[in-house]
């Protein structure tokens, strides 16, 4: 099958590319934008440790094909924090609440409260439980998580910088 | 940044975030069978290439069983499903794969596979030349009778294997500069993986460098060497290119090494009292098709282990490990400590549930008064004050009261020997640590300020904790087995007071910034070679929903740690550990169909829990002394301990069902026989 031109906007960067057509949208992140942030953990869409937005949705960039995403625009992780010492409160609350262990599931974890601040605040412990279970995390046992989330809620609520373009609702439930 | 505002800004540096010019992706054509011959392959690197066996390194290493080495790569017979057979290369991943599908022909000649361990024990042995099928087989403790116990007890329990499933699978980079290797790779102990390079590979120590990346997970998991790491290492030093190998997930759980996967027969003698007069068992392993997991290790160190924190006098165990047409058992979390603690404690609940005694009124008349060891070996302190106190702080009968209570506690074992290694390097004000044991997700770098900072009274922000590296440290042993505190921690205060000594020394006396100004390089080997275990107790209540599903309630820890470090560190493994238990009792299985075929296709399959599946965790401190340099005790495994006792018990009182098996999923609970 021959290739596909692509253009994929990746944190506010055009990233043109000519790709084979099976490539998956983590790996156009990992290998051609070189972002090596969003993390590969299963392949079957389970772990969550590769989710993105895309369009301003959460989705697991390891089951979207990168043609998909021809178009369109991906914020990853490292498109959170604006410029290189300031972190994001989601960031900043994951590192002070103890978000993360070993780090590897963080960048999709992050994403994922990202989107749903975002989207919805005043959650309750139960939302925000049901909203992180596509994300697993084998280290913490999600409580500091839980933890996290809620304190980037509070910081995110104190401060007006952070209220982002508009976030869509996440497709099914 | 430091560590940890890396890893929340996308910025770690994980195996597979490493990319070199020139690289080359290495992919594996595995067995699709569970016990085959091979008759003929043809493509790809073959054992004609990689002509080698695996040496057994890491956690549980055992030595012995040559003829039962795993080969590198399948030469004429295959013994699991996921077994590698041969290796293909490209540019990219993606090639690669493809070569895997396309390039390689294998011709096997299907055999009845030997999948059920139970039944392993009276089946054909599997190679030639063996007696029987199995790998281990002793007994511990002295055989004993005792006429006419008033209570006799007999049960079978069973721990289903389990993936280790950390989030970041195996993988490995390598290179070769025409005289030494040199490894990235995910890791517990770059020093173990250094010997298994160095053993299997006839390397010279010198020739071989081990570098840890950041490490995102492993459990028992990555303590030892697998043989994808030796092909990439072989293609390497062969084609003089880097080479990456990464794991993808359904590798992970065909031939990553799985932990649990043990039966327990167990008879119990006790009289009306409750006072238990005697135990028996059998422990038999699932040890998988070749010697050099932890398969051989473990059957003793459960053994070892039966007679729990309880004073019982006589203790007879025969410990087996048999081959089956798996892949090798590994250490995960726990290792055979969750095992052990499983089979004696659900038959403590037993008697309790035959006498109709309280559950903790029969452990309370079993306690230790004084230090004991068991008849099998187990070292325990006095337990009874240990237990009252347990029962007080977790308020035990007001839980009891209110139902569906479970409660469970254990002797941890924490793998001491041979102690560990530190290295401290103080150079232009900041300060470099090395600890022997790699850490995986536990978060070292905060006892290891907490460590320092007190020990040479510095600012903890100059206290810069590295990842192993065997230019860097030259010896060291692993983290795992909870041990990392109390002995790499060892180490640590130890190189400290001999630095603290060195610049005494220099100047006269010891000051901080007299410390900070210098260079100095400080190491040590903290040797120790005899048990410090330690106790824990687990408490769990449930709910079971109208469509009998079972929510966990409360999760409480009641450990004796001895000093804490660093608290979020505890709390940290205290709630990793608890959502692992939990996991294990309701969710985790890797399950077999009768050729040996996985049936587990996915993590989600495997049973990783969910955040919307476990409750928040309540950890409670019993107060005591360390006599370790480091005041710490072990904590990393015992939530995967106490908390699948605790919870078993608490479904048993929900459901009225007596639980044997774990994982205790809806089928199970379908199967379960009521017991009163």
């Amino acid at each position: 099958m021959s290739n596909l031109k692509v253009s994929i906007t990746v944190n506010g960067e055009r990233k043109e590319a000519e790709i084979e057509p099976r490539m998956l949208l983590v790996h156009f992140i990992r290998e051609v934008a070189g972002l090596t942030g969003t993390h590969v953990g299963c392949d079957t869409t389970n772990c969550g440790a590769c989710t993105v937005l895309l369009d301003g949705r959460a989705v697991k960039s390891c089951t979207v094909l990168a043609a998909q995403a021809n178009g369109k625009k991906v914020t990853t992780i490292e498109g959170l924090s604006k410029g290189e010492n300031k972190l994001h409160p989601v960031q900043k609350a994951f590192v002070d609440k103890h978000g993360l262990q070993c780090g590897f599931c963080t960048s999709g974890m992050i994403m994922t409260s990202f989107w749903l601040l975002n989207k919805k605040r005043k959650l309750s412990e139960e939302e925000i439980r049901e909203a992180i279970s596509g994300n697993l995390c084998r280290c913490t046992g999600y409580e500091s998580i839980v933890d996290s989330i809620q304190e980037a809620e509070r910081r995110m609520d104190e401060s007006e910088e952070y209220i982002e373009e508009e976030i869509p609702a996440r497709r099914g439930r | 940044m430091d560590l940890t505002e890396k890893l929340v800004s996308g910025k770690g540096n994980f195996v597979d975030d490493i990319n070199m010019p020139g690289m080359l992706h290495l992919s594996f054509v595995r067995s699709p069978y569970a016990r085959a011959k091979i008759l003929r392959i043809k493509g790809g690197i073959t054992w004609k290439d990689v002509d080698l066996k695996m040496a057994s390194v890491g956690e549980g290493a055992t030595k012995g069983f040559e003829y039962l080495e795993h080969p590198v790569l399948a030469k004429d017979y295959v013994g699991y499903v996921g077994q590698p057979v041969a290796a293909v290369y490209a540019d990219s991943p993606y090639e690669a794969e493809d070569l895997a599908e396309t390039s390689v022909e294998v011709d096997y000649e299907p055999l009845k596979a030997i999948v059920d361990p139970e039944m392993s024990l009276t089946a054909e042995p599997m190679y030639p030349g063996l007696k029987s099928n199995l790998l281990a087989d002793k007994y511990l403790g002295a055989d004993f009778e005792i006429k006419d116990a008033p209570v006799i007890i007999e049960d079978r329990f069973v721990n289903h294997r389990i993936a280790t499933d950390p989030i970041e699978p195996r993988g490995i980079v390598a290179a070769y500069d025409g005289n030494r290797l040199t490894v990235w790779v995910s890791t517990q102990s770059v020093h173990s993986l250094k010997e298994g390079f160095c053993e299997i590979m006839h390397l010279e120590p010198e020739s071989v460098r081990v570098i840890q990346t950041d490490t995102g997970g492993a459990f028992g998991l990555k303590g030892g060497i697998y043989p994808e790491y030796i092909v990439a290492a072989y293609l390497a030093m062969r084609e003089k290119r880097p080479v990456k190998w990464i794991e993808t997930r359904r590798e992970h759980l065909l031939a990553s090494r799985p932990g649990r996967g043990v039966v327990g027969k167990m008879k119990l003698y006790a009289d009306r009292t409750g006072k238990i007069l005697g135990i028996k068992g059998d422990v038999i392993v699932d040890s998988g098709a070749f010697a050099g997991g932890s398969g051989e290790f473990s059957a003793r160190f459960i053994a070892m282990q039966l007679t729990g924190p309880y004073e019982i006098k006589n203790a007879y165990i025969h410990a087996m490990s048999v081959l089956t047409n798996k892949v090798p058992q590994g250490p995960y979390r726990g290792a055979g400590r969750p095992e052990a603690a499983f089979f004696i404690e659900r038959m403590v609940d037993r008697l309790a549930d035959e006498l109709e005694m309280d559950p903790v009124e029969i452990r309370l008349k079993n306690a230790t008064t004084a230090p004991y060891v068991s008849p099998t070996g187990l070292t325990v302190e006095a337990s009874k004050p240990f237990l009252e106190s347990a029962v007080k702080a977790m308020g035990y009968h007001d839980h009891v009261r209110k139902g569906n209570t479970g409660f469970g506690w254990f002797v941890l074992v924490p793998a001491t020997m041979p102690g560990e290694t530190a290295r401290i390097l103080v150079d232009g004000g900041t300060v470099k640590v090395w600890l022997g044991g790699n850490a995986h997700g536990q978060r070292h770098d905060l006892f290891v300020r907490s460590i320092l900072s007190d020990e040479l009274g510095i600012d903890p922000s100059v206290v810069e904790w590295q990842k192993g590296d065997t230019d860097q440290l030259e010896d060291g042993v692993g983290a795992w087995g909870s041990r990392s505190a109390m002995m790499g921690g060892s180490a640590l205060v130890e190189a400290a007071r001999k630095l603290r000594k060195e610049v005494e020394n220099k100047y006269g006396k010891y000051s901080p910034q007299k410390l900070l100004e210098g260079k100095w390089d400080s190491y040590e080997f903290f040797h120790y070679d005899k048990p410090y275990n330690n106790l824990g107790a687990n408490l769990i209540t449930v709910h079971q929903d109208d469509l009998g599903v079972i929510h966990v309630r409360e999760c409480i820890s009641y450990y004796d740690l001895g000093k804490v470090l660093n608290m979020d560190n505890v709390i940290g493994q205290n709630a990793g550990g608890c959502a692992e238990g939990i996991g294990q009792t309701l969710y985790e299985g890797l399950m077999f169909d009768e050729n040996g075929q996985m049936m587990t296709s996915s993590i989600a399959d495997a049973g990783v829990v969910t955040a919307d599946l476990v409750p928040r965790y309540k950890l409670l401190l019993h107060k005591s002394e360390s006599s370790l340099p480091s005041r710490a005790k072990g904590l990393g495994e015992a939530p995967t301990i106490g908390t699948p006792v605790a919870l078993a018990r608490a479904i048993e009182v929900a459901t009225g069902l007596r639980i044997r098996e774990t994982p205790i999923n809806p089928e199970y609970l379908l199967s379960a026989k009521k017991f009163h």
